[in-house]
């Protein structure tokens, strides 16, 4: 039992030193990859001044460091690193720092650059052998690695193809980790990737234009008779903005608007916000309160059908008699409990200005006509409570110097 | 300081004998608590305080079973499906409505710069907004954050016992909604009774249209899937409408849509469609052994 002991114990020992000679190589690499002060201080001593000059680089981010920030250049580096070397050491490493600055180079969303990178791995290195390589995560590091590239595609929306599948085989195997991922994301991107009932062109323009037209476009999905224009404020004499405004409204809009009393004010309220993606336009609605009356009209005609004391019999020749108002208004989908909404806009500036040539378009377009009814601005701003929140309340400035004196006065 | 701590004990590990393990300590599946660690620690209040709110909930609590009672000796239950028929389970008309809800975002442990509240609109209905904000501590232990949830409290039969609530009869969930162009994560949680089960979240999407109309959106029940901390597992089953526990919102900042967010919803309601058959919407065919669920 002793001896078995002092057996293990010799062995362990042996582990250990191996363990420690592999390890120091790695120390003092680690001590040699400086930065350039410590360069300096060495070739002080003369001694070492040689050797630091042929030794390994020091480490640096050659992404961080890059001049052209394009598809190419990245390529290109990974092009490099690969070329470099054929050990191709500090792959992971690289691989993470290449995944880190992927939105600096606008790579984010490119499959291409994925499949670029996944490509530094060594083939065949490290399928696993036996059932417990298998097991326990052959090569956990570089799995891990290709596992988060794969959730920073999730993250992104790429969607991967079948060819990322044979690549990752011929470097894990098919028992590896990120081939499980893989397979998860090939099963369920698919089912989410075209789910939204309102589609969006796979890259969201950059013009702001075309964004707001998207928006405009959403909103009146609500009718399907809605009409989007896009108007030039230029086309009015006395607009002070020169921008453009992207007005959505439908026949059944212009109806209720036509119906609408003169006695009721419309307000125009925003700014309110909708997301295109990750692109936010704002809006603005001109809209009415609900029209109490007719929806208290509606209310009324829903009959009870189960009432039996009073029916009317279609005999001798008579016909049957009518409910009251059966084919009368039916409720719009605009005729709110909250209010009554005419049109929606998005304009270049959202400024008030804007908004009124707005209301002057759409009657020179001969959409609405606001001869009588008073049309009211009801703007509802965040800008000015948050320039408090950042400013802090408004203390002037001779009370701080006042209350600064007094305190020199007690010290 | 800590890292070199770390540092070298590793090193006095491999002179002496490599015994001391040095990684973190992972637990895969025993959990202690519900929370899983993200228990914010309250101050309790006196015992005598205690006895005092206790007498003072038994009054309401016994008002309770007198109700359970009543309604189990008159057995009156909706047996009959009626097609069509919405069923309001979450009314934000209801006064006191926004005691049943809780508001939770990242920034509540210190992990993001969220903010959000509950409240009533102006047009009566509830409304969930604020901003959502990718940013988040560099502590190199959280990767991404960024998110704002509303859920509903546990629902409790009389004497604060746990119960579930029973929606085997429908196959529709109805929700009347307005909201600002995001989707947003239904969730269903239905919390079993072992460590594993407490977070099975059956999720799936809400699209809003965004503008200024109301929608009314029709999720079928079985298009929802299981999920568990934010993980959609490989083996799937479809929603056990019994076990249903909580039931929330969440919203995240995702791809870059940092910013405020406004959900403003009237009613949560339930339907039966007979036209709709599907029991599950997802493939249920058999993974292989060792790869699945691993």
């Amino acid at each position: 039992m002793i001896r078995k002991l002092h057996c293990m114990l010799r062995l362990q020992s042996g582990i250990t030193q191996t363990l420690y000679r592999h390890r120091a190589p790695t120390i003092l690499t680690r001590n040699y990859a400086t930065d350039e002060a410590n360069r300096n201080a060495d070739d002080k001593n003369g001694n070492n001044a040689k050797r630091t000059s042929k030794s390994l680089p020091a480490v640096r981010n050659p992404f961080g460091a890059a001049q052209e920030k394009t598809k190419n250049s990245y390529l290109a580096m990974v092009e490099i690193f690969e070329e470099r070397d054929v050990h191709r050491r500090n792959h992971v490493e690289f691989i993470y720092a290449a995944l880190k600055h992927m939105p600096d180079f606008g790579v984010e969303h490119d499959l291409e650059v994925y499949k670029a990178l996944i490509n530094v791995m060594p083939k065949g290195k490290f399928i696993p052998t036996n059932v417990f390589q298998s097991e326990f995560m052959h090569y956990p590091k570089q799995q891990q690695c290709i596992i988060d590239l794969l959730e920073q595609m999730e993250d992104f929306g790429v969607m991967p193809d079948y060819e990322m599948e044979a690549m990752l085989l011929n470097v894990f195997g098919k028992k590896g980790h990120p081939l499980r991922k893989y397979w998860r994301m090939m099963y369920w991107m698919p089912k989410f990737k075209n789910l939204s009932p309102w589609p969006l062109p796979d890259q969201v323009p950059d013009d702001t234009l075309e964004v707001a037209k998207l928006a405009v476009e959403r909103m009146c999905t609500v009718d399907l008779r809605s009409k989007v224009d896009v108007f030039e404020t230029k086309e009015l004499e006395d607009s002070l903005d020169d921008t453009w405004i992207v007005s959505g409204m439908s026949v059944e809009q212009s109806k209720l608007l036509k119906e609408h009393s003169p006695q009721k004010a419309l307000y125009i309220e925003g700014p309110f916000h909708i997301w295109i993606r990750n692109r936010r336009i704002n809006y603005f609605t001109l809209r009415a309160d609900a029209d109490a009356e007719f929806l208290a009209q509606l209310d009324e005609r829903q009959l009870d059908d189960d009432d039996v004391s009073q029916i009317g019999v279609p005999f001798f020749g008579r016909a049957p008699p009518r409910r009251h108002n059966q084919l009368g208004k039916v409720r719009s989908v605009h005729q709110q409990d909250d209010g009554t909404i005419f049109a929606i806009c998005a304009t270049g500036t959202s400024t008030k200005d804007s908004l009124l040539s707005w209301i002057r378009l759409l009657e020179l377009h001969g959409l609405a006509s606001f001869d009588q009814i008073p049309v009211l601005f009801r703007f509802k701003s965040v800008v000015p409570a948050k320039a408090e929140e950042i400013a802090g309340p408004a203390v002037p400035s001779s009370d701080i110097d006042a209350s600064l004196h007094s305190h020199k006065e007690h010290t | 300081m800590h890292c070199l701590v770390r540092q070298t004990s590793r090193l006095s590990c491999w002179l002496s004998a490599a015994r001391i393990h040095t990684t973190a300590v992972q637990h895969t599946f025993w959990e202690r608590e519900k929370k899983s660690g993200y228990k914010t620690k309250l101050p309790e209040p006196s015992k005598k305080q205690q006895i005092i709110d206790g007498f003072r909930d038994l009054k309401e609590e016994i008002k309770l079973w007198k109700q359970e009672v009543k309604e189990k000796l008159e057995s009156d239950p909706i047996l009959v499906f009626r097609p069509g028929e919405t069923d309001v389970v979450f009314d934000f008309k209801e006064p006191d409505v926004l005691d049943k809800w809780t508001v939770t975002t990242d920034a509540d442990h210190g992990e993001g710069k969220s903010s959000a509240t509950l409240e009533l609109s102006a047009a009566g209905a509830g409304l969930f907004h604020g901003e959502v904000s990718s940013q988040h501590t560099k502590d190199g232990i959280i990767k991404r954050t960024g998110y704002a949830n509303i859920r509903t409290k546990r629902v409790r039969k009389s004497f604060k016992r746990e119960t579930t609530y029973d929606w085997t009869q429908y196959n529709m969930l109805i929700l009347k909604v307005r909201g600002d162009g995001r989707s947003y994560l239904i969730n269903l949680h239905t919390e079993g009774y072992f460590d594993l089960m407490w977070n099975d979240i059956y999720h799936y999407v809400l699209y809003t249209r965004g503008g200024p109309h109301w929608q009314i959106a029709k999720i079928p029940f079985s298009k929802f899937f299981l999920s568990s901390k934010g993980r959609v597992q490989d083996r799937q089953n479809a929603i056990q409408l019994n076990c249903v526990t909580h039931f929330g919102f969440s919203v995240a900042a995702k791809k870059g849509m940092d910013g405020p967010f406004g959900l403003e919803i009237d009613y949560v309601g339930l339907e039966y469609d007979p036209s709709h058959r599907e029991e599950f919407a997802y493939e249920m065919y058999r993974t292989p052994k060792y790869i699945a669920a691993t």
